[in-house]
């Protein structure tokens, strides 16, 4: 408070700084700006590790034939593919940005088809993101589709995250984890597939691609889950190369 | 979705009715009512935004200026007995929040099992 | 002090003021941008418009945390007076700093979709009912918006036109924003940084902002009333209270604020909340022969409560006696500008 000496120094504005203030307001100032860069430095290199997932540019646009599964959300059985994705893959499929395919994917569920477009990767999940129209997918030349090996692997309940599967597979980085939660319902309202991200393998695989137990896309209720950690039981089965798990919505929980 | 884009409809409205009153109150309102603005032209533009935002208090104000009403108990009566009451609550409300989340903030459960609930009853082809 | 308005009112020290606001923030970003990014060891670099997202965000943050630890200082300790002075360049360069993050996270997060950004921003995520996933982009949005109406009415028309009752009241918004934005940043990116030193730099912002302000009202509370006379006259204390230059406020019974001034052997009582921004002008000091202000330096004339020509502010005065040595004040204000003799101070006491 207001003290009583009579030579402390006033501060007016827009007149000098008072002699006595000039070191105190230097220091203060000095100190707040160094103090900014260290909570800059500190911060800054406290950041978490985004995961190595990205883009592939570098490979190029990616041609690739193969058998087009529609539902519970579109993906791709290669059976004639390129140097970075090999006959015997199984692939999700996007369209541009948030957007998924489902409308073009439709039509075409269990036909040969072939894609054109970037592929993104995470570990052992593969993504191609479609160019547009017929550019990005088409019913291929030639051949007929061929059958899909499906196996059931039982009835499980598994403990991890709903994320959209093209910013975890390398759209974003981080991709995942709740200040990304608007972005990945975001994608996923816009049609891209969700993958679910478990604890623990199952056959190996700590990424599934997700959907209903009668095969349909997830309902929007389960947006609320997204990006929490969580526990839920349904069907696991590989399809192809991919596995899926097909959830009943009604048996989520959030982890402990 | 379609709740937002309601809210943002509302919000557009609302900036289109304060650029109305910008233009009005800029235009003549403010030389009736501040004599240190008459003459002055330059920092108008920077009220801009302010009138955008809180054009109903704008009004309010202008109307009142215009009655000649120039409230002195307004003036010269600092709000200072809010701070105590608002910290009171705030300096409660922040850290519990804080704490709260803390508290809240779940880990990645690396250790929860895959639990096998039903084994498979054959393999299928599609 | 406007004569007229002009868009700013520059002097020597508000530019040394900016060029510290500039420095602070341009050093945090540059920090941020490219030199932490070298001590991280990852697989693949997180995305620069996050990155820059982020870097923005936690400036703003800690600029806000800043800015309100600088009222209750300036409480505790007068030499935090001058960083008051020009607090609200302080407030707008933290309102653009912030306006930069959501820019970032909108054109990031919230683009590449069939959908418009903000319609993303707002409808993406609707888990209004549970805290974990929680939409706290909500609260950014409040802070934000809060954030720019307070730099969109820092103008002193805005003072003038308001009422500066009435603008603080609205500069109140700067308390329930600092919630909001603890909350965005709590059920935001707390929840998904796994690395301490970010929750114990949001924790020591909480503490000090919380710990000032509850301590800032604590001492403000209920102050010692001034006692009042048979003939409704208060009681103001002994002349010799009073240093020349100085002013000793006595608090009324309605809670109103008198400053009574010493000047060349003579008393003088004016209102204690100056007319711009109802700083306290008790604890101002005379100079060149005007009551001047703590905070912007508004001067008033002691004996009429006029600002020196050419300026037009003025306060109220109020009169006084002197009971022996006792200085008593008049509990009803003159109207602002009124002329009072001034009550010379008996050489015997002085």
């Amino acid at each position: 408070m207001s003290d009583s000496s009579n030579n402390d120094p006033f501060f007016v504005g827009y007149l000098g700084i008072p002699k006595g203030l000039r070191f105190f307001l230097a220091a203060a100032a000095l100190l707040l700006i160094g103090g900014f860069g260290i909570l800059a430095l500190s911060i800054g290199t406290a950041q978490n590790d985004p995961g190595d997932a990205s883009f592939e540019f570098s490979w190029g646009p990616q041609t690739l034939t193969g058998i087009l599964q529609a539902a519970p959300y579109p993906i791709l059985h290669v059976t004639s593919g390129s140097k970075h994705i090999p006959a015997g893959k199984t692939i999700l499929l996007s369209g541009n940005g948030k957007r998924g395919i489902v409308p073009r994917a439709t039509p075409l569920d269990g036909q040969l088809v072939q894609v054109t477009g970037i592929a993104l990767k995470r570990g052992d999940l593969d993504m191609l993101q479609l160019r547009g129209g017929t550019n990005g997918l088409r019913k291929a030349d030639a051949g007929v589709g061929q059958s899909i090996s499906i196996k059931a692997l039982g009835r499980w309940r598994l403990t991890g995250e709903i994320c959209d599967g093209k910013c975890l597979s390398g759209a974003m980085r981080p991709g995942r984890g709740l200040s990304h939660k608007a972005c990945a319902n975001f994608c996923l309202r816009g049609g891209i597939p969700p993958v679910f991200v478990s604890s623990a393998p199952v056959e190996g695989r700590n990424f599934f691609l997700m959907g209903t137990l009668d095969d349909k896309a997830l309902p929007p209720d389960v947006l609320n889950h997204v990006a929490t950690y969580i526990s839920v039981e349904g069907v696991v089965e590989r399809h192809g190369a991919m596995h899926i798990f097909k959830i009943d919505p009604a048996s989520v929980e959030f982890a402990k | 979705m379609e709740d937002a884009a309601i809210v943002l409809s509302v919000a557009r409205w609302w900036l289109y009715a304060g650029g109305i009153v910008a233009v009005l109150f800029l235009g003549f309102g403010i030389d009736r009512i501040d004599e240190n603005a008459r003459g002055s032209y330059i920092f108008r533009p920077l009220l801009v935004p302010g009138i955008l935002l809180i054009w109903p208090l704008v009004l309010w104000r202008w109307l009142k200026l215009e009655r000649n009403h120039h409230d002195i108990s307004g003036r010269y009566n600092p709000l200072r007995q809010a701070h105590g009451p608002t910290w009171m609550v705030l300096a409660f409300l922040i850290p519990t929040l804080f704490l709260g989340a803390l508290a809240l903030r779940q880990t990645w459960p690396k250790d929860a099992p895959a639990t096998l609930l039903a084994p498979p009853a054959g393999a299928a082809q599609r | 002090m406007s004569v007229k308005y002009v868009p700013v009112q520059w002097n020597s020290n508000k530019y040394w003021y900016d060029l510290a606001l500039i420095a602070l923030v341009a050093t945090y970003i540059l920090v941020f941008l490219n030199i932490a990014p070298q001590y991280l060891d990852h697989s693949k670099p997180t995305d620069g418009s996050i990155v820059r997202a982020r870097a923005f965000g936690t400036c703003a943050f800690l600029m806000l945390t800043a800015i309100l630890c600088i009222g209750p200082l300036a409480r505790f300790d007068r030499r935090f007076l001058p960083l008051l002075y020009n607090r609200r360049h302080f407030g707008v360069l933290t309102a653009i700093v912030a306006l930069s993050h959501a820019l970032f996270v909108l054109d990031w997060y919230f683009n590449y979709s069939p959908y418009p950004k903000l319609e993303g921003l707002l409808g993406a995520n609707t888990s209004y009912g549970q805290v974990l996933g929680f939409p706290f982009e909500i609260f950014g949005v409040f802070g934000l918006l809060c954030l720019g109406i307070l730099a969109a009415t820092s103008h002193d028309f805005w003072l003038s036109f308001l009422t500066p009752r009435v603008w603080k009241a609205m500069h109140y918004l700067i308390y329930p924003t600092y919630l909001a934005i603890v909350a965005h940043v709590a059920l935001g990116a707390l929840q998904s940084q796994n690395n301490p030193t970010f929750s114990l730099l949001v924790g020591v912002s909480v503490a000090l902002v919380c710990g000032l302000h509850a301590l800032a009202a604590w001492k403000e509370h209920s102050p010692a009333k001034s006692v009042r006379a048979a003939d409704d006259w208060f009681v103001v204390g002994d002349v010799s209270e009073i240093a020349e230059g100085r002013a000793k406020i006595a608090v009324l019974e309605s809670g109103d604020r008198v400053a009574v001034f010493r000047h060349e052997a003579k008393l003088s009582a004016i209102s204690n909340a100056c007319a711009h921004q109802n700083g306290p002008l008790g604890e101002g000091r005379i100079v060149d022969g005007c009551v001047t202000c703590p905070w912007h330096g508004f001067q008033y004339r002691i004996a009429d409560g006029c600002s020196p020509a050419p300026f037009t502010e003025k306060v109220p005065t109020y009169r006084l006696r002197l009971d022996g040595t006792t200085v008593m004040v008049d509990p009803k204000p003159n109207a602002p500008g009124e002329y009072v003799q001034p009550v010379p101070v008996p050489e015997a006491v002085s």
